[in-house]
């Protein structure tokens, strides 16, 4: 029991952080549903068929889908945030329909025999996506992102290239979400196509909050915990996701999604001593 | 038999086209993405459904179907889209009309359950069929394209030639100027969303008569590629929703013809995003005078 609530909140915090490095730069993406199918295949085809080790075939399927995102994500970058959206919805769709007409995996009823994810692979990829997200904060690269996302004008003007910026975050979003995906089929130890995709990643990551880097892992944790504990709501799980944030939007339009108090900005406006780059 | 196939095709890409024309109302006016569309356009099945097995006959039911998801679209517009008109609130308004979704095909399913539900009409309406020159043609898909095509060229007429859709045109070029100049840009809004999401309820109901039942994961497939096809017929353009959804209609019949049916999906997207990428305003982006963009 407990093995399945340490799996299942840290495979989705992951998921709700590739959401949130992609919302960094300033684009909302519905693809990482169709990047963990991608992670979950390719790692199970990996280990099931030619014996690779859990790892290792994790970090490869990782690798493919960070590609495929880049591939996938470099003409719609170059346009308005809405042509993404779209190009996102296009992603996990069309992931989902390929996978459904391939025979070697299973077709429509899915593909079976992974095993081998621990509590601790889990636990250990929270780990360090989350200190490789603290670096991030604290680092340079972080005002490169502020600044893409708040006004790519004026960041382009600075010598920075936004379509480059938000490619590379869409490639490791892409990656987290395939490494997540793989961890969690391979616990699974069967996936079907339609429950890898899931609708509800890009939710976890905008309902805690996406103005720093532990609102997602708190959205991700309070969304998969809860309906564990309260009887009657797992049935009710859509609606009441839907609901709970079309409140929070309504009541706070700019606070899902807004990045007004980022926490490395107030630290630079108090003026503190910026840290010796770590 | 290849005749017939291109015929349904063009049947389908009628009805991905009133969906289709719904989504680019309300792109060209407001500049956002409705993604609880599709959600509507489900419904509609849906209600056609209540209305037959409450007794209701078929213009009865056509009629409560266009009403009801009318009354959605208002709905969708007053949660989902009135506090988040400003230009940078894509983001916003696309994860409320889908919030908004999620939460119609929750209650729905609760409603009438997750399978499918049949759909019968009295009498031979749903079968009765005519041959031209050798084909068999179903009077129900003949009267679905011609009733579908009546619509689009109604809303055509009304968004090019009547002050209401000169109104509408205002407020797409510019909300702000719109309002200057008197014109009341919410009722605008609602009016759009109004006719918007009944194209949408209709088209449900077309495809619950068309295929015999009324399912709850369309929204999710067909209200979706619908989205696809706005994007590439170019966003915001009547007349490109139109042909795209005819032109993907066709396709798609053809696919299974050939036996690549579940292989069509995929290629709607594809072409849209090859488009995306070749011509960000659509196949027909170009040819349309930016006045008349509706």
């Amino acid at each position: 029991m407990i093995q399945d609530y340490i799996v299942f909140v840290g495979v989705n915090i992951v998921l709700a952080w590739s959401v949130y490095v992609i919302l960094l730069a300033g684009s909302l993406s519905f693809a990482n549903g169709g990047f963990m199918a991608i992670g979950a295949y390719v790692s199970g085809v990996l280990t099931v068929k030619f014996g690779f080790p859990l790892v290792i075939a994790a970090l490869i399927s990782g690798i493919a889908a960070g590609l495929i995102g880049v591939l996938a994500g470099f003409p719609a970058l170059r346009t308005r945030g809405i042509y993404l959206m779209l190009v996102t919805v296009g992603i996990a769709v069309s992931v989902k329909a390929v996978i459904e007409s391939i025979d070697y995996v299973g077709g429509i009823q899915g593909f079976g025999g992974m095993v081998g994810t621990t509590p601790w692979h889990v636990v250990g990829l929270v780990v360090l996506v989350g200190s490789g997200l603290a670096l991030l904060s604290r680092s340079p690269l972080q005002r490169i992102l502020d600044a893409v996302r708040e006004d790519e004008l004026s960041a382009a003007s600075l010598g920075i290239n936004p379509i480059y910026v938000k490619l590379t975050c869409f490639g490791v979003g892409a990656f987290l979400a395939a490494v997540a995906g793989s961890f969690y089929a391979h616990y699974l130890i069967h996936v079907s196509p339609d429950q890898v995709l899931s609708v509800f990643i890009v939710l976890y990551a905008v309902l805690g909050g996406t103005n720093n880097m532990w609102g997602p892992p708190i959205g991700a944790a309070i969304m998969t915990l809860t309906p564990e504990f309260v009887r009657g709501l797992e049935a009710w799980r859509p609606t009441a996701f839907g609901v709970i944030i079309l409140c929070l939007l309504l009541i706070r339009p700019d606070g899902l999604l807004a990045f007004r108090i980022a926490t490395t900005r107030t630290k630079a406006v108090a003026g503190s001593k910026p840290k010796q780059s770590t | 038999m290849l005749a017939e196939q291109i015929i349904n095709g063009v049947v389908l890409g009628s009805m991905y086209a009133l969906i289709a024309q719904g989504y680019t109302l309300v792109f060209g006016v407001l500049d956002k993405l409705n993604f609880a569309h599709g959600e509507v356009f489900m419904l509609g099945g849906f209600i056609c459904v209540a209305s037959i097995a409450l007794g209701a006959s078929l213009p009865i039911a056509i009629l409560v179907t266009a009403i009801i998801a009318g009354l959605l679209g208002l709905v969708v517009e007053f949660i989902g889209f009135r506090k988040f008109q400003s230009p940078d609130a894509h983001l916003t308004a696309a994860l409320s009309s889908f919030a908004i979704g999620l939460v119609i095909i929750d209650l729905s399913q609760k409603i009438w359950g997750a399978e499918s539900v049949a759909v019968t009409l009295p009498g031979t309406l749903q079968t009765a069929a005519v041959s031209i020159g050798g084909l068999r043609i179903v009077m129900l898909r003949l009267a679905i394209l011609v009733i579908s095509l009546l619509l689009m060229l109604a809303l055509y007429v009304v968004v090019t030639r009547s002050s209401l859709g000169r109104r509408i045109r205002a407020v797409a070029e510019s909300p702000t100027k719109a309002a200057l100049f008197g014109i009341n840009v919410t009722r605008i809004n609602q009016q759009v969303f109004f006719v918007a999401s009944m194209m949408a309820g209709l088209a449900g109901l077309a495809l619950a008569l068309r295929t015999g039942y009324a399912s709850s994961d369309v929204g999710f497939t067909f209200g979706l590629k619908a989205l696809a096809i706005m994007a590439i017929g170019g966003m915001g353009d009547l007349r490109g929703a139109l042909i795209g959804g005819l032109i993907i209609g066709v396709l798609e019949a053809l696919a299974f013809h050939w036996g690549l049916g579940q292989l069509a999906d995929v290629f709607v997207w594809l072409l849209m995003i090859v488009i995306l990428l070749m011509r960000p305003s659509g196949l027909f982006g170009t040819l349309i005078s930016k006045e008349v963009r509706a």
